[in-house]
């Protein structure tokens, strides 16, 4: 092997292309990040101003922009918040002079736990409900299945939500939310009970795609010429179902579970909202409103490569899963 | 059964714990750099100003006991409380006012009263003496010493650069944290200089919508809260307290006088003809609401019915478009801002139908609060739905807009020479009386060129739970009161 | 493929024969019909015409759902909202399924660096805050229903790719198909014989869900001034703006809640009719 042979064979081999992939993948969201953030109008001085703005002298300004990093060049400013990024420090947060670095360290573990918990509930309640109608299609059962996952899917989120608050506190007094959240570890109990609600809600959103995709899975793969042949070889059906079928259909409910475990990570703003959890949706959405960019750019540098995670995970799971997948 | 006398431990009192919903969290503890509406609220519990302003909207001593103005209101000589402390203990003096006053004025705090207080030329003094000199004649200038962003700091803490770290003042409640996005503590001052505080705790719990905090106001996890949202107000039980006060602040459709085609008076009048204000009112603020002028301070308040069309009058409408050349009706884009505030969608939507039936099309332009705030700032934009702050003083609320020199000129879309010789009148007089003329005459210029469209203003909502006694709101939106609130 | 019978029959015929299919074609029939009356002005009133002494009254023979706090008719902003609501899920479901199924699929089957990069380019879109794309593109490009379906579009496109590429993973792998590419059929022939009837299911269950959650996706967008412009409807706008006068007026939550309903559940039995007509392999009950 000549020596070109041999270096493209390691450059091009998966390894190394992943991980070169997976840094391309990061670097390009960086980028996409900084400029749309800049091209939306409205800057952080006037985020944090508001109409304040209008009364501050053009010296006040300028010395605001430097206070703000938003003096410099576009490209300038890309490298200095990239350099420091990479060296572990993701800036400021102009309102509350704490360290992104620290708010994301309390906002995440509410976001994941939050996700996890959604994700959890939501692909347990669809798969129950997905196999459940697929056993016996056209039936009562299935249509009743069918039914929840309709429902589930048609409910808004807000709606189900402001549903949920009106009738516990109204009516039976109790709203955990009402109270200040406490972390799993201060507190476990309270915390659970601050995380049922809103858990309950995004499990709902979840169970709905998750329960469509098992029912329409477990049909498709019951009809396959092998799980025939296994049956007509005389095997217990019991055990088709399980070895067979469930493993056979697990790739696209796999597929679901990955995506709706990225988008609660992505932070679900309008259940954390309603039960004041203070996630990553909220820092996220208070930091565009107020054009506070290093926040915005930053957390979304700490999702991405969460998902990216989630998605090395993901195919790993289908390698698992599906025997016939090779490395 | 025990005889005699029976030794009794003394009963721990439990602690009086408030606990207020609010929907934003605030943003910084600089009470001088400090406009955002939530911080300057929770600011305004932990330091305190020279002048207050009590619940009818006058002026009373604050920090300062006592005060005159020289003949020609350029000095004002001011005598301070005695024996009032800042939370760490260090006595409030003639040299904190100096410190405070002169930091608020230096151009590199970007102190938001700045403009407010810029005719101070010289702050001097000792002990409980100060005296503050003006460059000209400006008698409102001691209202504008009231309110957090004219905050009197400890000197050291200005020297020590400490202010916007810690919070030392000399308000009701002391500063103890700031978990940000969750909560605001603070605990109760013991040597606060006005009556004793009764409140052991009050802490500021951000729960992001309002219906959520009428639900841990109903479940009792909360016990006080303000409220914006007329409907959600209107779903008050009799469980619980309302206070609901008419605010400062006003909803109006600004116009921009300088673009086409809202530079001819007769289709701003037009406009102002065609809208019938109790509608507005009905619809977009469910009822909640007072139809206003252009001034809302109560001593000053415009006569809404001091207008060219008090009411709809479509019949004028059609005569002033005719004259202006557009009898065939027009087109107005108005940006506004649906995050904002609760009622804005509401008046723009009902504002839009209304004038539709003028022949008027009002486009609205819906835009993210940064994006409407930019173009607003700079004047780019025929018509705008805003909803404004208003003062205690008639001048502190436009001097910024309608004077040529005023900074948001550009904003206000209009100037002429009468108004700025009005504006300059006002400045001068010190009398209330006097005053009173010259504010009904810009308000009344104000209206007859319609330079803006004024709808109403808002009440502002405080719902509590029935156990506080003693609250009264006041119409800044300050909760100073809390002061002398109990829990039974 | 196996056939069940000697004379082929077209899949229409399949699709008749699932119950599912043609409750949600008739649901369908009843949406499309709701947005020709719409879009003609074919309604009982104007939707943005403001009754204000009429306002926040229920049901009644006059305004058959009611009005809203501005008296408008509830009934003909609904089946305005359902017209407005369908463009805008339509168009960035279709798109995003158009874009996102080739990509997957090319993604899939052709794998290595190329894979790789149609994975990681779905993954910036997908790390990205829906709102920040949102607002970027109408910043950028305008206020109209066109820049909403797009910044739909764009939320989606990984979605579909992710989708489609994974049970091409798993048919590429298997035995039947090494060989037909060992044996030299052409990539096409691959693709379309084995490699899309395999796809075809999940990726219609994922566009009936996709317009289901569009509409959803839209109300949030709205709300922030992003989707549909007040005063126009959209079902998504009038819920979630309904929100804050639920307590008083119950009509203008429900009937608007009613009809996104029934497009969600039409949509997603018209989904499972045609996966039935079209999987030869499967036909249901």
């Amino acid at each position: 092997m000549s020596f070109g042979e041999r270096t493209s064979r390691i450059l091009l081999s998966t390894p190394v292309l992943r991980i070169g992939s997976i840094f391309t993948t990061l670097f390009g969201i960086s980028i996409f990040v900084f400029l749309v953030l800049r091209v939306i109008p409205g800057d952080s001085i006037v985020g944090a101003f508001g109409i304040e703005t209008g009364v501050l002298t053009p010296e006040q300004i300028a010395q605001l922009k430097i206070y703000y990093g938003i003096d410099k060049s576009l490209p300038m400013q890309y490298l200095s918040w990239m350099q420091s990024f990479l060296t572990g420090n993701m800036g400021y947060s102009y309102s509350t002079g704490i360290s992104i670095a620290s708010l994301t360290a309390k906002a995440l573990p509410v976001t994941i736990e939050l996700a996890l918990i959604g994700t959890i509930l939501g692909v347990v309640m669809g798969i129950a409900v997905g196999t459940f109608s697929a056993r016996k299609p056209g039936s009562i059962r299935d249509f009743a299945g069918q039914l929840f996952g309709l429902m589930a899917l048609a409910v808004p989120g807000f709606v189900l939500s402001t549903t949920i608050v009106t009738i516990m506190a109204n009516k039976f007094h109790y709203f955990p939310n009402g109270y200040e959240f406490v972390r799993l570890w201060e507190d476990p109990w309270m915390n659970l009970q601050q995380m049922m609600f809103p858990g309950l809600v995004l499990g709902i959103a979840v169970a709905a795609p998750v329960m469509r995709t098992t029912r329409s899975a477990l049909l498709e793969t019951v009809d396959k010429d092998f799980v025939r042949t296994a049956i007509g070889k005389g095997v217990n059906p019991r055990k088709v179902q399980t070895r067979h079928i469930l493993r056979n259909s697990l790739i696209p409910i796999v597929t679901m579970t990955g995506i709706q475990f990225g988008y609660l990570l992505g932070g679900a703003v309008i259940v954390e909202n309603i039960f004041s959890l203070p996630g990553m949706g909220r820092q996220v959405l208070y930091a565009i409103t107020r054009r506070e960019y290093a926040t915005v750019q930053s957390s979304v540098m700490v999702f991405a490569i969460l998902f990216i995670a989630i998605n090395v995970i993901t195919d790993l799971i289908y390698r698992k899963v599906d025997p016939r997948i090779k490395k | 059964m025990v005889a005699g006398v029976a030794f009794v431990a003394p009963a721990q009192a439990a602690s009086k714990d408030l606990a207020i919903g609010v929907t934003l969290d605030i943003d910084k503890l600089d009470p001088h750099t400090a406009t955002s509406f939530s911080t300057v609220r929770m600011l305004g519990l932990t330091y305190g100003s020279l002048v207050e302003v009590g619940p009818k909207l006058d002026i009373r001593s604050g920090l300062a006991a006592s005060w005159g103005f020289n003949a020609d209101s350029t000095e004002l000589r001011l005598k301070l409380r005695k024996g009032v402390k800042f939370h760490d203990g260090s006595a409030f003096d003639a040299e904190d006012v100096k410190a405070s006053i002169n930091r608020v004025l230096d151009t590199k705090t970007t102190a938001a009263a700045r403009a407010n207080i810029a005719t101070i030329t010289s702050v001097t003094g000792s002990g409980l003496s100060v005296l503050i000199k003006l460059s000209v004649p400006n008698a409102p200038i001691l209202a504008a010493l009231d309110g957090v962003n004219m905050s009197m700091l400890s000197s050291d803490d200005i020297a020590a650069n400490k202010i916007g770290k810690t919070v030392n003042g000399t308000g009701p409640f002391k500063f103890v944290s700031w978990e940000p996005g969750q909560s605001v503590k603070l605990e109760k001052n013991a040597t606060y200089w006005k009556a004793p505080v009764k409140l052991d705790t009050v802490t500021f719990r951000i729960i992001p919508t309002e219906a959520s905090i009428l639900a841990a106001l109903n479940a009792g996890t909360i016990q006080f809260s303000v409220l914006t949202s007329p409907t959600v107000a209107l779903q008050v039980g009799k469980n619980l307290n309302l206070y609901r006060t008419p605010g400062l602040g006003y909803v109006t459709l600004q116009l921009n006088a300088r673009v086409a085609p809202l530079n001819k008076l007769d289709v701003r009048l037009a406009i102002q003809c065609a809208i019938n204000r109790a509608e507005v009112v009905k619809t977009a603020a469910s009822g909640e609401a007072k139809v206003v002028g252009p001034i809302t301070s109560p001593a000053y308040a415009s006569d809404p019915n001091d207008r060219p069309c008090p009411n709809v009058d479509l019949a004028k409408t059609k005569k002033y478009l005719a004259d202006a050349g557009y009898a065939d009706g027009l087109t107005i884009k108005a940006i506004v801002s649906p995050t904002q505030y609760a009622t804005a969608s509401g008046t723009a939507q009902n504002l839009k139908a209304q004038l539709a039936k003028a022949g008027i099309n009002l486009e609205l332009d819906i835009l993210d609060n940064a994006t409407y705030v930019s173009r607003w700032l700079a004047g780019d934009f025929a018509a705008a739905v805003a909803n404004n702050g208003g003062r205690i003083d008639p001048d502190t609320m436009y001097t910024r807009y309608f004077p040529s020199t005023g900074n948001l000129n550009k904003v206000a879309g209009y100037s002429s020479a009468t108004m700025d010789a009005l504006f300059l009148k006002g400045k001068a007089t010190g009398r209330a009386a006097e005053r009173k003329v010259v504010y009904k005459q810009i308000s009344q210029e104000l209206e007859n060129n319609a330079v803006w469209i004024w709808l109403f203003a808002p009440y502002e909502y405080r719902a509590a739970a029935k156990n506080v006694t003693g609250f009264i709101p006041l119409a800044t939106g300050s909760l100073i009161e809390l002061r002398v609130v109990d829990l039974k | 493929m196996k056939r069940d019978s000697l004379k082929p029959k077209g899949g229409l015929y399949y699709y008749m024969q699932s119950t599912s299919g043609i409750v949600g074609a008739l649901l369908l029939l009843f949406m499309v019909i709701v947005s020709i009356c719409a879009v003609f002005g074919w309604l009982p009133h104007d939707p943005l015409e403001q009754n204000v002494e009429f306002a926040m009254q229920g049901p009644s023979t006059t305004f058959w759902f009611g009005t809203d706090e501005f008296g408008r008719d509830i009934f003909s902003r609904s089946l305005d909202g359902m017209r407005r609501s369908l463009t805008v899920s339509v168009s960035a479901v279709s798109i995003a399924a158009t874009i996102g199924v080739t990509l997957g699929i090319l993604s899939g089957y052709l794998g290595r660096w190329f894979d790789q990069l149609i994975v990681r380019l779905s993954d910036v879109i997908f790390a990205f805050p829906a709102i920040l794309l949102a607002l970027a593109i109408v910043s950028t490009l305008g206020n109209t229903w066109y820049q909403t379906s797009l910044a739909i579009a764009v939320v989606y496109t990984p979605i579909f790719i992710r989708v489609a590429r994974g049970p091409v993973l798993t048919v590429k792998e298997m035995d039947y198909v090494k060989v037909t590419r060992i044996l030299g059929f052409s990539s096409l022939r691959i693709l379309r014989k084995h490699i899309l009837p395999n796809v075809t299911a999940p990726i219609v269950v994922q566009v009936a869900l996709s317009l289901s959650w569009a509409i959803l996706t839209e109300s949030g967008l709205s709300f922030l001034g992003l989707g549909t412009q007040p005063p126009n409807a959209s079902l998504g706008l009038m819920v979630s703006e309904a929100q804050s006068i639920a307590a008083f007026a119950w009509w203008a939550l429900f009937f608007p809640s009613a009809f996104i309903t029934i497009v969600v559940v039409g949509l997603n039995l018209v989904g499972d009719g045609l996966r039935d007509a079209l999987d030869p392999a499967r036909r249901s009950s």
